[in-house]
């Protein structure tokens, strides 16, 4: 059954966010779901940007309480 | 579609041009592209092995704050790009020369090996070259 993994990013400096997020997806098993959360301004549009390009799938891109959580299903 | 490789060609020792070179390099990397980085001049002098932070990053003021605010280690990004993308870093054999070092007197784990300038520039005929 599919995880949902959590990762707390909130005060690294870009690129740490997408970095914690890429170290977490490898560790997951295909088809699991990364939560990161992250205050970096660029991580809610370089992490979709990410996904896009390596094809892995956008879940969720939202802002709550000063940081934006981006959800990322392992694709492959 | 494939990538077109990258190259850096980095040569100042600058805390915040070692800083920008280590972000496109590691992003790069984890992006599914190739990249490769070639380290001479006074940069090499940032990646000699038992240095302190303090010691190893020099600059202006950008340094400072980037050292306050903990911004990323450039060191560690490149290392996790070589984790966990394609990215290849080697030691310009020239500055290692002048230095009088081996490959034992830079940080371990780093580097590919030693270099020269003509393969780099050889090889980098087949990609975009970015220098800092």
């Amino acid at each position: 059954m599919a995880e949902r993994h959590k990762v707390d990013a909130r005060g690294a400096f870009c690129p740490g966010p997408l970095m914690e997020l890429i170290a977490t997806l490898r560790h997951a098993e295909i088809g699991d779901e990364v939560e990161i959360w992250s205050t970096d301004t660029g991580s809610a549009k370089d992490i979709p940007e990410w996904v896009k390009k390596v094809r892995h799938e956008l879940v969720a891109v939202n802002e709550t309480d000063g940081y934006w959580s981006i959800v990322v299903r392992k694709a492959k | 579609m494939a990538c077109i490789p990258l190259y850096i060609l980095l040569c100042s020792g600058e805390h915040e041009k070692l800083q920008m070179a280590a972000m496109i390099a590691s992003v790069g990397a984890v992006s599914e592209r190739p990249v490769e980085v070639f380290v001479s001049m006074g940069a090499l002098a940032a990646f000699a092995a038992g240095v302190a932070p303090a010691e190893r990053y020099r600059g202006g003021a950008f340094s400072v704050l980037m050292r306050e605010k903990r911004a990323p280690d450039a060191l560690t990004l490149l290392r996790q790009g070589r984790e966990l993308g394609e990215l290849k870093m080697w030691a310009c054999s020239m500055a290692l020369d002048l230095h009088g070092w081996e490959m034992e007197r830079l940080v371990e784990g780093l580097f590919d090996g030693p270099l020269g300038l003509t393969k780099f520039l050889s090889d980098a005929e087949t990609g975009q070259l970015v220098t800092f």
